[in-house]
């Protein structure tokens, strides 16, 4: 099994973050017997079949070399785990019943005793080392299969030492890449309604909660955020100008412009998956309804009008339908747009009231908020009306579900534990999770895309 | 732990510090109080606008066409009246009930008798349902009472309409008492 670095994977740095927190680094893949792929040769993690067990996966504390940052071989080491386990494949096990020292034990295949991880039940391991020197971070990793006693991937990145966390993020994603074919999101972010105080301002965290930052520090109600599919800008609501107007924000700078403040509401701000277009809603022409809008606001379109309310729109991944709430049939449902045909069509018939629709990155699920006995739970349904299933079943109010960009979790408000806060579970509802801990509420997430590197 | 570690500590502080501040600033922006103040001076004549609660010019009065004393007190009496009655809606429903209906009735009255004042009409929700369709909602309220007062011979020019959705309940309890308070459409004078 070879250990040195083959195959040289650039991976150009972007620059993060809202004060401008850069992230430069690229990484290594780290040689395997007689390949050079990235991926692995099976897929470990079948993402196709529901039922699948969780593996057990160990990861030990990051083994430290030279004696700078002896903090982060802990650090990094939690990031990952707490990634892995958020990811819902793996049970993550606990580092208290390792029988190996983290800082004594090798990181090479020929110095990995798979006896010992057998003994704790794992079935993966994670093996990483770094060393900081003077600012800079070198670190790697390797993911062992303990059952067959080889290794399934190995990257090696050099970064700095402030951009720690990203590079465990790194890690994160690679060992999901490497076991289910497809990245994992834990460099992406959430952003959120943040209400304290009497005003409602917009907030950008990491997937675990951390980085957090204000994006609006207006005083005023700030509402809806929505990612552009490029990750630079959050469209969203604020009634800074005294109605409800929609802006739209570059991330990066914090920058923002008023696009649309037609009169009456202007709210509910969704992409179109090409970027460039909005669907939005309008009460310009008397009741609210949808519209298919420029990034500088003007009208191209009117995609659903009517008597009645009509609101919440969210694209089909392929940009062919939208997916919103319509009041016509006396309580808010669910609709379905095919937007060049013109022709819409109910898709919820249970329950009085479901609003919130999400479309799902892959297109065959939308998630939405159902109000039932006085209590809302997420839900989610095929396109097609099939399939209806609960992701939570009535611990306080659950609303608002956004997509992970890989389709395998919602975020959502939940008042389940108080004050509303975000929270994560997978799709089919397990492995439920707290991203915010903050004072006041949380809500209205919107998950951003795949970070752009 | 060496100094950098420390300086990375000291730059988290930095950054807790900058959200504690942000946390701060926004307690001195008043929550129920700031409403009002939110909308928009819209069209001619805004310039002159009365602040809730505030003194009223000698100007202004004129422009009212209220000179005696006691024309002016029984118009502070009337505003009063008009801005403390909110009309009701139930649940998800912007219908006008008969006792709104009665209601709306009192304001076509005001408005008649003070055709120099102008309204803005404020839609607002319980905070159950979801922040986007209750901002919906909130504004069909505010229209069906906006129909009301011009179907009643009101000029359309002097009504304004604003949507609050659930972000301005006036009732803070999660009981249907307070939320059949928060289920209303609120008048604010202009003049």
């Amino acid at each position: 099994m070879g250990q040195g670095t083959v195959d040289v994977v650039r991976r150009a740095g972007g620059v993060r973050g809202l004060w401008g927190l850069c992230v430069f680094f690229w990484g290594v893949a780290l040689g395997m017997a007689g390949s050079t792929a990235g991926a692995a040769e099976r897929v470990y993690i079948d993402i196709t079949q529901p039922g699948f067990l969780k593996l057990p996966i160990a990861v030990p504390d990051f083994k430290m070399q030279g004696g700078e940052e002896p903090s982060l071989a802990r650090q990094m080491a939690a990031v990952v785990r707490d990634d892995l386990d958020l990811s819902g494949y793996f049970k993550v096990l606990d580092p208290a019943g390792f029988l190996e020292s983290p800082q004594q034990m090798g990181v090479l295949p020929s110095e990995i005793r798979f006896d010992s991880w057998k003994a704790v039940g794992a079935e993966f391991l994670v093996r990483a080392q770094y060393e900081a020197r003077g600012g800079g971070l070198n670190a790697e990793f390797r993911l062992f299969d303990v059952v067959s006693q080889k290794m399934v991937v190995g990257k090696a990145y050099e970064a700095r030492v402030v951009d720690a966390r990203a590079v465990a993020h790194r890690i994160a994603n690679e060992i999901i890449a490497a076991l289910t074919g497809e990245p994992g999101i834990f460099d992406t972010r959430i952003a959120f309604v943040q209400a304290e105080g009497g005003s409602k301002e917009i907030y950008v965290m990491d997937v675990d909660g951390q980085n957090l930052a204000a994006l609006t520090r207006d005083g005023s109600t700030a509402l809806s955020p929505a990612w552009s599919p490029d990750g630079t800008q959050l469209a969203y609501v604020s009634y800074v100008e005294g109605q409800p107007k929609i802006y739209i924000a570059n991330v990066l700078s914090g920058s923002r412009r008023s696009v649309a403040g037609y009169p009456g509401i202007n709210i509910t701000p969704a992409w179109h998956p090409s970027g460039g277009r909005l669907a939005v809603t309008l009460s310009k022409d008397g009741t609210p309804d949808i519209y298919l809008m420029d990034t500088q606001g003007s009208v191209l379109k009117t995609l659903v009008s009517g008597w009645a309310i009509e609101v919440s729109p969210s694209w089909s991944p392929d940009g062919s339908k939208i997916a919103y709430v319509s009041n016509e049939s006396g309580n808010p449902h669910i609709y379905v747009l095919d937007v060049a045909g013109g022709n819409k069509r109910r898709l919820t018939f249970e329950g009085k009231y479901n609003t919130s629709p999400a479309w799902s990155p892959k297109g065959d699920w939308i998630a939405f908020s159902s109000m039932t006995g006085g209590r809302h739970n997420i839900y989610v349904i095929r396109p097609d009306g099939s399939g209806l299933r609960a992701v939570t079943h009535g611990e306080g109010d659950n609303e608002s579900p956004t997509w992970s960009p890989d389709g395998r979790l919602l975020a959502f408000s939940s008042t389940r534990e108080g004050a509303s806060a975000i929270w994560a579970a997978v799709v089919n509802g397990e492995g439920i999770r707290r991203l915010t801990r903050l004072g006041g509420a949380q809500s209205q997430p919107s998950w951003s895309p795949r970070a752009n590197r | 732990m060496n100094h950098r570690v420390t300086a990375a500590v000291v730059w988290c502080c930095v950054l807790l510090t900058l959200t504690a501040m942000t946390a701060c600033s926004k307690k001195a922006v008043p929550g129920q109080a700031a409403y009002p103040s939110a909308v928009t001076p819209t069209g001619p004549g805004a310039g002159g606008r009365y602040t809730p609660g505030g003194p009223i010019d000698e100007a202004t009065w004129q422009k009212l066409g209220l000179r005696t004393e006691e024309e002016r007190q029984r118009f502070l009496k009337d505003m009063d009246e008009f801005q403390n009655d909110d009309i009701y809606f139930e649940f998800d429903s912007f219908v006008l009930m008969d006792e709104a209906k009665k209601i709306l009735d009192d304001k076509v009255t005001f408005l008649r008798r003070y055709p120099a004042v102008k309204v803005t009409i404020e839609g607002h929700c319980d905070e159950r349902g979801t922040n986007d369709y209750n901002l919906a909602l909130g504004e069909r309220r505010a229209n069906a009472a906006w129909q009301y007062l011009v179907n009643s011979g009101i000029e359309p020019s002097r009504l304004n309409m604003i949507s609050y959705g659930e972000e301005r309940p006036i009732a803070l309890g999660h009981d249907e008492a307070s939320w059949a308070k928060n289920r209303r459409a609120h008048f604010v004078v202009e003049f």
